[in-house]
């Protein structure tokens, strides 16, 4: 091993990466904007409001109130509906899933009730909806429940079951903080194996590896220099990841010592991987569909964009003899829920796995030829 | 000190080499010396395994049978200690696409441990002056290979290997190649140089090497080679009438007939010429111009193995 020629190779690896602008693309804005894409999908899962038309046809102090009583409820944004027109016929118009209509006698009720204290007197608010569409459910849940408080309060007796809420996290997270640490462990993933297949199918059929191999470089000194550039723009990205997770969706995420632990070994993995591929696959463009077949369930099934407990139990065994499950899982464990000793484990089988593919890779990898 | 002198006198021994691939026999039982600060060229078309040889004694590929020795040392044990000492263009070479040629004339300087290599007097040697600054991708053909030859003298090589420098090459760029290796050859460089244009073994060779389908069918100096194998006069009259044929064949020599109504003819010595030709013009018969030259590898190579050098010429010398 030479650090002189490590050295030299990074040099060369580092100044071919910038002057490839495709190639910095890919790297770096690829992850960032996957991150920008996805943060804002969740973003709205998070705060979601939800829409509706509310036609008051009483047009009362009382009537006025209620809607404001539904508006102060953070989670609805209301717009009023005309009460001279037809309301059905209005949101089949316009495609509304949902117009809420008060009917004209509400406040009449509405004092018959408190000061009359008049059982039978009651108001029936009607929900004009589109059973076709998928959020308005969820909306007239919400809606009924916001009802059957009003109800309860002006019955006088305070509630019997009241729910508290306790998280199993010390701190709120949200979907987005779930993701960052996801997207991290892929982007090292598909860099690093791509990067190793690229590199040494390409130069292998444009015969630099033949000319290398007339040089004192050895393959460990070849090898180590693929990791090391490859740890290097893997720790590059993941700041990159991490200063827009930061800056533009504010996650709360704990940065320990294990996220450069699992970078190293997620690199280690997949390196080894690509290496073993350009040598069972000749040609560059083989080499690239393989990598292509391994990344692609990878990249799906073992818990980058979703959670591995969304799937059916034979796909949830799957995953788990998937390397970036672990990568993923371990990810997790140390920047969200800081448990160590899942992290450890995690790191344990990944750096199990990550050693015996490099090993593999090292001794398929072969210059000379036959 | 037996050692010694052997290697000063033979850097590259081999003896019986063979090589196959699975039915294929690619060289079959070689043996060459090659001395040292000569120019040797293995000439042959393709297939001939001229750079499976150079790739063994280069110390890519493994033989099958024999002994290849290098500046002393068994190619098969001694690699790493072999690699140092020697400087190699492979066929077809390539470098990284973004990288400039000085950066990469400096990264292979690296990888030799050369804290002093001679960077700029590479570059110049090469004649790549004010291409330094160009990255690889937008070379021609010709600067690619001069880079290559370069880079081969980085480590200041005992022996330099040239798998066919100038194949693909138009003639001005191959003409551009031989001008840095008749630099190279004017400094007493050891070349190994493989290649399949007699042209390029005639210029720039000490000792040519003719190697058909595995074997070498002969050796010696160019001049040797043409001597031993080729000691005639090749005389082409050109747009000549019906009867100039039957007239030469009459003579007792043997006329071939070419393209455009030409005829060649084989002839021992100058005076041959003088009355073949005094023959044609007392029989009243005419040709517009003639051609006489000495033979060359061309010719010499067609004689040993009865196959063109290069699929191109195939059509032309066969007529």
């Amino acid at each position: 091993m030479s650090l002189r020629i490590i050295g030299a190779n990074l040099i060369v690896s580092i100044k071919s990466f910038y002057r490839e602008k495709t190639a910095v693309f890919f790297r770096l804005a690829f992850p960032v904007l996957l991150i920008l894409v996805f943060g804002a999908i969740f973003m709205n899962q998070d705060n979601m409001h939800f829409g509706f038309y509310v036609q008051d046809l009483d047009g009362t102090n009382s009537s006025a109130e209620l809607v404001k009583t539904l508006e102060l409820n953070e989670k609805f944004k209301i717009t009023r509906v005309d009460p001279a027109i037809n309301a059905t016929q209005y949101a089949k118009d316009n495609k509304l899933n949902l117009v809420v209509v008060i009917p004209k006698d509400y406040e009449k009720s509405l004092i018959q009730r408190v000061k009359r204290k008049d059982l039978d007197a009651s108001a029936t608010i009607t929900y004009i909806y589109d059973p076709s569409s998928t959020s308005v459910a969820t909306k007239m849940q919400v809606l009924n429940v916001v009802f059957a408080e009003i109800n309860q309060r002006m019955s006088g007796k305070p509630p019997f079951i009241t729910p508290a809420e306790e998280s199993i996290l010390n701190r709120k997270y949200r979907f987005i903080d779930f993701f960052v640490p996801g997207i991290i462990a892929m982007s090292v993933m598909t860099a690093s194996l791509f990067g190793a297949v690229n590199v040494n199918a390409e130069l292998r059929q444009k015969g630099v590896i033949r000319k290398l191999s007339t040089t004192p470089i050895t393959h460990t000194d070849w090898i180590l220099s693929n990791v090391m550039y490859q740890f290097l723009l893997a720790v590059i990205s993941t700041i990159s990841i991490l200063l827009v997770s930061y800056a533009v969706f504010d996650v709360s995420l704990q940065l320990n010592f294990w996220l450069p632990v699992f970078v190293v070994l997620d690199v280690f993995a997949f390196v080894g991987i690509g290496m073993i591929l350009t040598r069972v696959a000749k040609e560059a463009e083989s080499a690239a569909a393989a990598a292509n077949v391994i990344m692609f369930p990878m990249m799906f099934l073992s818990g980058t964009f979703f959670p591995v407990e969304m799937m059916p139990g034979f796909l949830q065994k799957l995953s788990r003899i998937l390397p970036l499950y672990y990568v993923n899982e371990g990810l997790r464990a140390s920047m969200i829920f800081v448990d160590n000793m899942v992290a450890l484990r995690c790191s344990v089988i990944i750096g199990v796995f990550a050693a015996v593919v490099f090993v593999l890779g090292m001794m398929t990898t072969k210059w000379e030829e036959g | 000190m037996q050692i010694l002198t052997k290697e000063a006198e033979h850097v590259i021994d081999v003896e019986k080499l063979t090589k196959r691939y699975g039915d294929l026999l690619a060289v079959n039982d070689i043996s060459f010396t090659v001395r040292k600060g000569e120019v040797f060229a293995f000439l042959g078309p393709n297939g001939a395994g001229k750079t499976t040889t150079v790739e063994i004694i280069e110390t890519i590929r493994t033989p099958t049978s024999g002994k290849v020795s290098l500046l002393g040392m068994d190619v098969t044990k001694k690699k790493r200690k072999i690699v140092r000492r020697i400087g190699v263009l492979p066929q077809e070479f390539s470098s990284f696409d973004r990288i400039t040629v000085r950066e990469t004339i400096q990264y292979y300087s690296r990888l030799f441990n050369c804290r002093n290599a001679d960077i700029d007097g590479l570059i110049e040697l090469a004649n790549l002056k004010d291409k330094s600054k160009e990255q690889f991708k937008n070379l021609s053909g010709g600067l690619k290979q001069r880079l290559g030859i370069a880079i081969a003298l980085v480590n200041n090589p005992d022996v330099v290997f040239l798998d066919e420098p100038t194949t693909g090459l138009d003639p001005r760029a191959r003409r551009e190649v031989w001008d840095v290796l008749l630099g190279l050859k004017k400094k007493g460089k050891t070349v190994f140089l493989t290649t399949h244009y007699m042209e390029e073994a005639e210029l720039l060779a000490d000792t040519v090497a003719i190697i058909s389908r595995g074997s070498i069918v002969a050796m010696g100096s160019p001049e040797e080679l043409i001597e031993r194998n080729a000691n005639y006069l090749a005389l082409t009259l050109q747009s000549v009438d019906e009867k100039v044929f039957e007239i030469v064949q009459k003579m007792g020599f043997e006329p071939v007939k070419a393209n455009h109504n030409n005829i060649k003819v084989r002839v021992q010595h100058p005076d041959d010429v003088q009355k073949i030709l005094n023959t044609i013009k007392d029989a009243g018969a005419s040709f517009l111009s003639l051609d006489v030259r000495k033979p060359n590898l061309e010719e010499v190579f067609l004689k040993l193995t009865g196959a063109a050098l290069r699929e191109d010429l195939a059509g032309g010398v066969a007529q």
